[in-house]
């Protein structure tokens, strides 16, 4: 039995897993650590809840920031490939009342997290410097 | 109060392993914190749409992660592509004897075919590591063997589809409520 365990568990790991996980890599990968519009939104919002950031906190605090109602899906799909990039790192709380019998999943920024958040922010005055731009409503 | 039990129940099919649990949590937290300001009919359908609208990034999120990737492999490789074999035996054969080209496969073929679909699912249901993997893993070799059934050359009984569309995913269960159960 326990040659089939290991059998098993080599084509898990290497047959299967291994293909897929690539192709993640790749995909992460080949952005390199810069962040897309969501993710900035996504890390900065981490960023601002310092250590209790966890799924709903950084859904509320995008929707109250910049207005948009955010699916907890599309966050939590955001936040797993930051952490794939490197970007940030979680940790698992035990399980409270308030959250049904629920663990926690908070999120805390990475120093390659860090540099990311100041290269986009950067990156995005560079372009911003010296344009200037008419007042909401004033263009049609 | 608690959430509608069909998002819930949507939301533990669709959610990976590693998310599902925090997910939930997350959700039943700001559903309970909504309930104490909105009506039960605005809750839920927040609840809802929540659930609905995290269906996409979820799967998107469980085909990345390797975990809806190895299931649907799995059963392509397991169940589909053994079944699409013995057909092409299957025709070989026939097509070797005189007078038998063409015709419908005896039961005994068939029968050969229905056993390797259980034993190949049960082998995929073995490998699950959870519930929600299992249950998956079952769908996945549902719709495997019903596209093989749809390839397939050969003439298929109805009786023999449906018993390989039922076998299919119960011996996945099985092989996985057995490995579950076994004497550690």
């Amino acid at each position: 039995m326990d040659t089939w365990k290991a059998l098993n568990g080599y084509i898990r790991h290497f047959a299967i897993d291994r293909v897929y996980r690539f192709f993640y890599y790749v995909e992460t990968v080949a952005k390199g650590e810069l962040l897309g519009e969501f993710e900035h939104l996504v890390l900065l919002a981490v960023l601002r809840l310092a250590g209790d950031a966890y799924g709903m906190r950084v859904r509320r605090e995008i929707a109250h920031r910049t207005g948009r109602d955010v699916s907890i899906g599309a966050v939590y799909a955001t936040l797993d490939r930051l952490a794939a990039k490197g970007l940030i790192s979680s940790s698992l709380s035990d399980p409270t009342p308030e959250r049904g019998g629920r663990a926690k999943r908070s999120f805390r920024v990475t120093g390659a997290g860090f540099d990311a958040v100041n290269r986009t922010r950067q990156e995005l005055a560079n372009m911003l410097e010296g344009l200037e731009f008419p007042t909401f409503g004033a263009v049609r | 109060m608690k959430p509608p039990l069909l998002a819930r129940a949507l939301l533990a099919a669709v959610a990976g392993d590693a998310e599902a649990d925090c997910i939930a949590g997350d959700l039943y937290e700001e559903f309970t914190y909504l309930a104490r300001t909105c009506s039960r009919y605005g809750v839920s359908r927040w609840y809802f749409s929540q659930v609905i609208r995290s269906v996409l990034p979820l799967l998107k999120l469980r085909v990345r992660s390797g975990e809806l990737g190895g299931a649907i492999l799995g059963a392509t490789l397991g169940v589909a592509l053994p079944l699409l074999l013995l057909d092409q035996l299957w025709r070989l054969v026939y097509s070797e004897i005189p007078l038998k080209d063409g015709l419908d496969r005896a039961p005994g073929f068939l029968a050969v075919n229905v056993s390797l679909v259980c034993i190949c699912s049960a082998v995929n249901g073995f490998r699950a590591r959870s519930e929600r993997q299992a249950a998956f893993t079952a769908l996945a070799s549902i719709c495997a063997a019903g596209a093989a059934l749809w390839i397939s050359t050969g003439s298929t009984p109805a009786a023999y589809a449906l018993l390989v569309l039922l076998l299919a995913p119960v011996s996945s269960i099985l092989s996985y409520v057995l490995r579950l159960r076994r004497p550690v």
